[in-house]
């Protein structure tokens, strides 16, 4: 006996026993565990997808461009007036980071109009390989030409799933063709390459060049300097001190390519960001929330702990182990699944553009990996700190003291009200304890804000691409009767074409579109006009119309907001054009989203071509036929059928959606599915968590006789006034979040979203977001509730 | 007074009950009968059973063998429902931590328990209100759990097991947790209840309250009825 008394032998600081108190937490926590580590698995996998995307949407092009060791400018000096020892010896100056060439360079008068190689002038440049200290082409397919005859292509590379790896890569089948060039060899085409700063339409070895003559010599400058239009100047300026004054014949800035190439991705890029920033934000609000909430019911068992001997810094390692095991589980998991995940969605959103394979950044994937553990240890941290505080008997008293009841009036007048008792102690819990009840609400709350914008969001990515897209299923056009080989011309006139396509089975409507150009008074650069006429309401301007009208005369016009912002105009505004030495004024009524195929040109009714430019002769090649087909319509047999009733007309398939479209609404779907997830797991939790804590007032009110149906009632009923409550709350915040982050976002790519798609929320969709918070409260509370109904009364209300 | 006699009806059956947990083996064929009107005490050592015995009569726990008929149902062929509706009809349950909601006012878990039956509100708030009257802490009516003393606790905790008109009053140490001042004022109220005709089966180690309280002690060792004698209640 005399054993007891005494001390035992103590070694270490402890670490053992803190250990061991983490692990049997984990253990009879397994629910709370298991949620833990799916809400960071998956707020990890959101956060991996957000972050990744909004990396590689920053500047997609400019890592391309870096990759391939870009070139700043690509100049053409007149052969015959600079030599290339002048050009060499004027890239050694100081600002000159690299220089590739002098390369010869020809333009080419293709007259195939096949794949890959359609009809007019191709710039061909002479060069022996495709790397070099600038302008490292990417040789994507087949290889590069080694004798005459030998051709390879500038075209951006398939998206990675096409691309495919190993033996079976894809190769693209232009490879192979021929092309004869009028005066000269015939080319075969032997490999395909890309230059994202599109320094040439093909290349040729040196040797095939000179059979071209060619007429400038190309040199390819990087500067040290070349941020914007005066930084590049300044390094022309300096490369091109000493030559003669007219050589320089053109200098092609890459900023103008970089404008032209991100034009796609900029529309998109502000949403992409914003859903990055939003799945952010929510994954680490809720992983804060479901953290501390673990802490908070923990507050009892941290009292006990501490009545044993855990001393403060202790208790708070055993809490910071327990939320951090699962944590870190999940963060990992979550890290791997993003990382899988996004990659289909960027190669989706950037494929065909030429940017290369545009990856995850592994920076995202350590910043997840080390970001998300430090979040979840921040949250358990404050009340961690707070149990830590607390003397034992203050902890345990947190956590099963009788607590001083509030919300006295509700509780007497549900009381007192004819619903079942079941039903009025269920809606009544809530009020009793603020603090929990706060808790709960903020979890849905901050969920159904979430998935209220993100369906919004989603909404109005998706209609904006419906705007954009045209809803015109084929494109018709007669050849051109003077640059078509292939085609004969069509005998039909433009009023004779649009009959004939409108007799066609499968025809639903026609729009014919006209585009000429003018001289606008007042601005270096012609303006394009695109008439229409037809069925113009399938092309959806007139919903696009975000300031002013849309026309209703011939001395009107509409404009996208791109030409607007581009030319200085506005709404209301009177122009006046000028075509065949004759000019007239027209009207700005109003301001589109978008516009017509092609650059940003005005809008106005066919009316106007009459009046606007009288003297012009219509050829028919000129006119476009976009056309709406009904439903259910074979694209290729129509365009088949429009070929065989008339040789001259030309007619493609045009509606294929875009592929970033398809990434960004893809996207929308997919952060917006994972957040609905994580809310419903933090709701669970919270759930899980109030459940626990009323584990003795259950097995109470089962020894008065509740039976287990009325107590999964009354806790479904506590949790469904409370997601009822967030739902309601978290709709307008969600809303409000919407209107005012899409014109931002879409402000950041200059152009103006229409009320359509801001207002995209309908009655239905609102009901159903509503619905969604308490149906996913009750369904968070359902397994809890009933597995508080089976709870055994006699061990729950003898062990508390 | 009123007492029990052998020509009272049986309020409480136990035939040969054993109730195991794994190998542990809680009550090992015990057989009791309690007539209406008596107040009987189970005494003995911890671990003996007397909780589980408790559990078996209020329909709580159900036995691993034998049978348990309280006011004629017999609570082993009960489902969960059954014996919920069991408790809300036929006995009041009073513990040793008194078990009260504190979300809610005294008043309002005195009259739960009626609600629960489908008793209106009003009409669950009068009988309430009568109840606390009785046991003297009307006054205490909308007060909350927590502010109120173990005594007073106790006593809304008798309002609420009384509300029912149970046929069974349960106490599973009931002064267990109040100190020697509310305890007497529970033991007393104990005894008036009985006296005026309420069956009673207490489950204590206090030996006072079971002279006190109790006409008849039933002694329980290692799950087993080892002893049963009449008492002569202290005064």
């Amino acid at each position: 006996m005399s054993g007891l008394a005494q001390p035992l032998p103590s070694r270490g600081r402890g670490t053992g026993a803190v250990w061991r108190a983490a692990r049997a937490a984990v253990r009879r926590r397994k629910l709370q565990t298991v949620v833990i580590g799916l809400v960071l698995l998956f707020s990890a996998a959101t956060t991996v997808m957000a972050l990744g995307l909004l990396v590689a949407s920053t500047a997609p092009f400019d890592d391309a461009f870096a990759r391939q060791r870009g070139a700043h400018v690509a100049a053409a000096y007149d052969s015959t007036l600079v030599s290339e020892a002048q050009l060499a010896e004027a890239a050694r100056r100081p600002g000159v980071e690299a220089v590739a060439g002098p390369f010869a360079q020809a333009v080419l008068e293709v007259p195939l109009n096949g794949p890959g190689l359609t009809g007019g002038p191709l710039n061909v440049v002479g060069r022996a390989d495709p790397a070099g200290p600038v302008d490292r082409v990417d040789l994507w397919a087949g290889r590069w030409p080694r004798a005459p005859g030998e051709i390879v292509l500038n075209d951006t590379p398939p998206a990675r799933d096409l691309a495919g790896f190993g033996p079976e890569r894809w190769q693209p089948p232009i490879l192979g063709t021929s092309a004869e060039i009028p005066g000269g060899p015939t080319l075969t085409v032997v490999g395909v390459a890309y230059s994202l700063g599109r320094t040439a339409d093909a290349w040729v070895t040196p040797e095939q060049i000179q059979a071209f003559r060619p007429s400038s010599t190309q040199v390819l400058y990087r500067f040290d300097s070349a941020a914007n239009d005066e930084e590049i100047e300044a390094g022309m300026a300096t490369v091109t001190e000493g030559v003669p004054a007219d050589a320089l014949l053109a200098a092609q800035s890459y900023l103008l390519v970089k404008q032209a190439v991100a034009a796609e991705p900029g529309v998109f890029v502000p949403f992409l960001m914003v859903f990055g920033i939003l799945g952010l934000v929510a994954a680490v609000l809720i992983v804060a929330n479901v953290v501390s909430g673990a802490v908070v019911s923990g507050f009892r068992h941290i009292g006990i702990l501490k009545a044993l001997g855990f001393t403060p810094g202790q208790v708070l390692a055993v809490y910071l182990v327990m939320v951090s095991v699962p944590a870190v589980v999940g963060c990992a998991l979550g890290t791997v699944l993003g990382n899988v995940g996004a990659q289909p969605l960027l190669d989706i959103s950037f494929q065909g553009m030429g940017f290369g394979p545009v990856g995850i950044s592994p920076l995202v994937s350590v910043a997840t990996l080390l970001g998300m553990p430090v979040v979840v240890v921040l949250a358990a941290l404050v009340p961690a700190s707070r149990a830590r505080r607390l003397s034992a008997v203050e902890a345990i008293s947190a956590g099963s003291a009788p607590r001083v009841g509030r919300g006295l009036r509700v509780q007497r007048w549900l009381s007192g009200t004819r619903l079942p008792r079941a039903v009025s102690l269920g809606l009544g819990l809530p009020f009793a304890r603020p603090g929990r009840t706060a808790l709960t609400i903020s979890a849905v709350l901050l969920g159904v804000t979430t998935v209220t914008f993100a369906t919004g969001l989603t909404s109005t990515v998706t209609r904006y691409a419906d705007a954009t897209d045209g809803n015109d299923h084929v494109g018709v056009r007669a050849a051109d009767p003077e640059r078509s080989t292939l085609r004969p011309a069509s005998s039909l006139t433009d009023p004779q074409i649009e009959a004939l396509l409108r007799s066609l089975p499968g025809t639903s409507r026609v729009t014919v579109n006209l585009t000429l150009d003018f001289s606008l008074v007042g601005s270096a650069q012609p303006v394009g006009v695109n008439f229409l006429r037809g069925d113009i309401e399938t092309q959806g301007y007139r919903e696009q119309v975000v300031e002013g009208r849309w026309l209703a005369g011939p001395d009107e016009v509409v404009a996208p907001s791109e030409l607007l912002g581009e030319r200085g105009l506005a709404v209301g505004d009177r122009i006046t054009m000028e075509a065949d030495g004759r000019r007239s004024t027209a009207t700005i009524v109003g301001e589109t989203m978008g516009g017509a195929p092609g650059p940003p040109g005005l809008l106005a009714d066919w009316s106007a071509v009459g009046r606007l430019a009288p003297a012009h002769q219509l050829g028919n090649h000129e006119v476009l036929y976009q056309i709406q087909l009904a439903r259910g319509t074979d694209i290729p047999a129509y365009t088949a059928a429009v070929e065989a009733a008339d040789p001259g007309l030309d007619a493609w398939d045009n509606g294929g959606t875009d592929s970033f479209t398809v990434a960004a609404v893809s996207l929308a779907a997919v952060v917006t599915l994972m957040l609905g997830i994580v809310t419903a797991l933090a709701v669970f939790n919270t759930v899980v968590l109030n459940t626990r804590e009323r584990r003795r007032d259950l097995g109470m009110l089962k020894s008065i006789g509740m039976t287990p149906r009325q107590v999964t009632a009354m806790m479904v009923t506590s949790m469904a006034v409370l997601g009822t409550l967030g739902g309601l709350l978290g709709i307008p915040v969600g809303i409000v979040a919407h209107r005012l982050v899409v014109p931002i976002a879409s402000g950041a790519a200059q152009i103006r979203v229409p009320d359509s798609l801001i207002n995209v929320w309908s009655v239905p969709l609102l009901g159903v977001l509503a619905l969604a918070g308490a149906a996913i409260a009750m369904l968070g509370a359902l397994l809890p509730a009933r597995s508080a109904a089976r709870l055994p009364i006699a061990e729950v209300l003898h062990n508390e | 007074m009123t007492s029990a006699d052998s020509t009272s009806e049986v309020v409480v059956r136990l035939t040969d009950v054993r109730k195991e947990y794994g190998d542990t083996t809680a009550l090992a064929g015990v057989s009791l009968e309690i007539r209406a009107g008596e107040a009987v005490a189970v005494m003995g050592p911890s671990g003996c059973g007397k909780s589980t015995m408790l559990n078996m009569v209020a329909g709580l726990d159900r036995p691993t063998s034998g049978e348990v008929v309280v006011h004629g149902d017999d609570l082993g062929r009960l489902d969960e429902t059954g014996r919920a509706l069991f408790r809300r009809r036929r006995i009041g349950m009073i513990f040793q931590f008194f078990n009260l909601l504190d979300d809610l006012p005294a008043l309002d878990n005195v009259a739960l328990a009626a609600q629960l039956v489908g008793v209106p509100a009003r009409q669950a708030r009068r009988r309430a209100l009568e109840l606390l009257d009785e046991l003297g802490i009307v006054d205490r009516r909308n007060i909350y759990p927590a502010a109120l003393s173990g005594g007073e606790r106790q006593r809304v905790a008798v309002a609420r097991a009384l509300m029912n008109r149970p046929a069974l009053l349960l106490a599973d140490e009931p002064t267990g947790a109040l100190d020697s001042s509310a305890g007497e004022q529970v033991m007393d109220l104990l005894l008036d209840l009985n006296q005026i005709g309420q069956t009673l089966l207490l489950v204590t180690h206090d030996e006072r309250l079971a002279h006190r309280c109790a006409s008849r002690l039933v002694e329980l060792a290692d799950g087993r009825v080892a002893g049963e004698r009449s008492l002569e209640r202290a005064a």
